[in-house]
């Protein structure tokens, strides 16, 4: 591939929004391949939107190319097939499904019954709460294991790139931990690229390399991770809270 | 469409929460180490395969009564199944895709004048009349699907609503086709010699064959993968979508399949009743469709032959009871139904299995 791995995911001059309202305003940023990049920022900063933007969710003007090939104008359903899974604000599960049939329905752009198969277990060796509970109605799991869920069936199409939109939502700490160490295993274990949205900056900073802080639409601060973790004032005046 | 979905979620929210203790007790009474007698041991096996030999009694019965039914019970009986192959489409639609039609009526009658004509115009044979009036509602249901999956909820009953309101004044113009207000008169299919059936019987069991190759069709279909995506477009659209689900597509076609069952049911139609004309199939008709697949129960396949039973007789009670206004009778039954059991019929009998089991168990 002509691509190097130190720009899979690159985001030029991005511009999007909700019709009349327009929410990022020029967001550039590079994402290396198999690295974890954090973006933090207040709320209504455009996080999710730019997430949205990235999966198809939320038409964009600029560019978005995921190595190499344009993601921009495609829909969702397009972008998916190509290697994108998106756990959206709000987890985006099937309630009234049963567990299985939400993690089936991760796989679905996926042919290769055999590997889907593989990948159930490997997603149950991940979270083995959700094995329990295969049969079981996603509607009536805690919102913990709901996260796990959403997470899991991002897993089940083995995504090239994973967008995760605030996993920490509404979790006890101890879970929100858990979960994060999970995030990391998969990134190291399998290379996957991981695009993290958290209002915890300090677990997202913890397992990313990047990070990027959004305000009002534009990018107002990158860095390595450690650098904007280590730097106080930066986490006073652009987090607004103490990291 | 999100009220269509939420009924449709309750729907199948009561019958899997019905079905599932079967599942999750049956462990627990097998450790407590009875060994228990034969007949124990067969009412247990009852009890835990309820389904199939639940399906196997009814199939049987099913085959049974046209020989103990005098002839008018027969022909009830069979427009009973036509109706359920109709609400099997509709139930596709509206339970499992979470989508809503007004105007199913309208491809019920495509079917019906597709058989119609093949027979009076160029005299095909009747059984081959069933692929190809099928095969005409689902193209048609495929060209409407296109246009309708933009739209979404009352935007989407309007529409298709107008599609019923539209056919009567249409079948009527083109006269010189359709015979206008006269409609069409066509002889029956005869009972094969070697049968031995009477016409009514042998209608009966062409109806049973068509309702039950449907059936089987409509559950192949559902557990596919295909029956994952509509699922999944019905609980949460913008998630579906997200996981490479493509909307248009599947919409489309729940669309062209709902209307395909439509189709064939049709077309058994003007099989059963040898005569079709614009004002077999009114608006009316739609509308009784809908109110049959939800009262029967959306989103579960028994729904259908329970809607279908409803279909068939509520109608036709209400003008018994009141001929003034049998309208009113019938819109208090919906209420009252919709009242009593909120998930539709077979919710309710879902329910009610539920209990039974679990009383035969705790024996
Ligand atoms: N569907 C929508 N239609 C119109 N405007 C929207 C929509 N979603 C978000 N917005 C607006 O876009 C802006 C950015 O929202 P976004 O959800 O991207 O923020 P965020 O950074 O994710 O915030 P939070 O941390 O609270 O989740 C907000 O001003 C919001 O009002
Ligand atoms: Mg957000």
């Amino acid at each position: 591939m002509s691509t190097p791995d130190d720009d899979f995911l690159v985001v030029e001059d991005l511009h999007a929004g909700y019709g009349g309202a327009r929410v990022l305003h020029g967001v550039s940023l590079t994402v290396g391949r198999g690295e974890v990049c954090a973006i933090l920022g207040p709320n209504g900063a455009g996080k999710t939107t730019l997430l949205r933007a990235l999966c198809g969710m939320v038409k964009g003007r600029g560019a978005v190319r995921l190595g190499g090939t344009g993601l921009l104008g495609r829909p969702p359903d397009a972008v998916a097939r190509l290697g994108v899974a998106h756990v959206p604000e709000g987890r985006g599960t099937f309630l009234p499904l049963t567990v299985e049939e939400n993690l089936r329905l991760g796989a679905f752009t996926r042919r290769d019954r055999a590997a889907v198969q593989a990948d159930l277990e490997r997603v149950h060796g991940y979270f083995p709460v959700l094995r329990k509970r295969l049969k079981q109605q996603a509607g009536s799991l805690s919102g913990g294991e709901q996260q796990m869920l959403a997470l899991g069936r991002a897993l089940m199409l083995r995504p090239r790139l994973l967008l995760l939109d605030e996993p920490s939502l509404g979790l006890a700490p101890m879970v929100t931990r858990e979960l994060f160490g999970i995030v990391r295993s998969i990134n190291e274990e399998e290379r996957t690229t991981v695009v993290v949205v958290e209002q915890n900056a300090h677990l997202a900073l913890g397992i990313a390399r990047q990070a990027h802080v959004l305000e009002t639409g534009r990018i107002v601060l990158s860095g390595p991770a450690e650098r904007i973790r280590a730097d106080e004032q930066v986490a006073r005046s652009y987090l607004g809270y103490r990291v | 469409m999100s009220e269509t979905a939420n009924t449709a979620n309750t729907a199948s929210t009561a019958n899997e929460a019905a079905a599932e203790p079967a599942e999750v007790q049956a462990p627990g009474r097998d450790a407590s180490g009875e060994p228990g007698s034969w007949g124990a041991r067969l009412r247990d096996a009852a009890v835990e395969r309820w389904r199939p030999i639940a399906l196997a009694a009814l199939l049987l019965a099913a085959c049974y009564a046209p020989f103990q039914l005098v002839p008018f019970r027969v022909f009830q009986l069979t427009m009973v199944l036509v109706y359920a192959v109709a609400l099997l489409g509709l139930n596709l639609l509206v339970g499992h895709a979470g989508q809503i039609s007004l105007g199913h009526g309208a491809f019920f009658a495509v079917g019906a004048y597709a058989a119609a004509l093949m027979l009076d115009r160029w005299d095909v044979p009747y059984l081959l009349t069933l692929p190809v009036a099928a095969a005409v509602a689902f193209v048609l249901g495929l060209g409407l699907g296109v246009p309708a999956v933009r739209l979404h909820g009352l935007y989407l009953a309007l529409v298709t609503l107008s599609i019923a309101v539209f056919l009567v004044p249409l079948l009527k113009r083109f006269e010189s086709v359709t015979g206008g207000s006269m409609g069409l008169t066509l002889t029956k299919p005869a009972p094969p010699a070697w049968t031995g059936l009477a016409e009514d019987q042998w209608l009966y069991f062409l109806a049973l064959a068509v309702a039950v190759a449907a059936f089987l069709l409509a559950r192949n279909l559902l557990r596919s993968r295909v029956g994952r995506a509509l699922h999944a477009v019905r609980d949460n659209e913008a998630a579906a979508e997200v996981m490479g689900v493509r909307l248009p597509f599947y919409k489309t076609l729940a669309f062209a399949w709902s209307a395909m069952f439509a189709g064939a049911a049709g077309c058994v139609y003007t099989w059963v009743i040898g005569f079709v004309s614009p004002d077999s199939f009114p608006v009316t008709l739609s509308i009784t469709l809908l109110a049959g697949i939800v009262v029967g129960g959306l989103g579960s396949l028994s729904g259908p032959l329970l809607g279908g039973l409803f279909v068939m007789f509520v109608p036709s009670w209400s003008q018994d009871i009141n001929k003034a206004a049998p309208g009113v009778i019938f819109g208090l039954l919906i209420i009252a139904v919709m009242y009593v059991a909120p998930t539709g019929l077979a919710g309710l009998a879902g329910r009610a299995a539920g209990r039974i089991r679990r009383t035969l168990r705790r024996e």
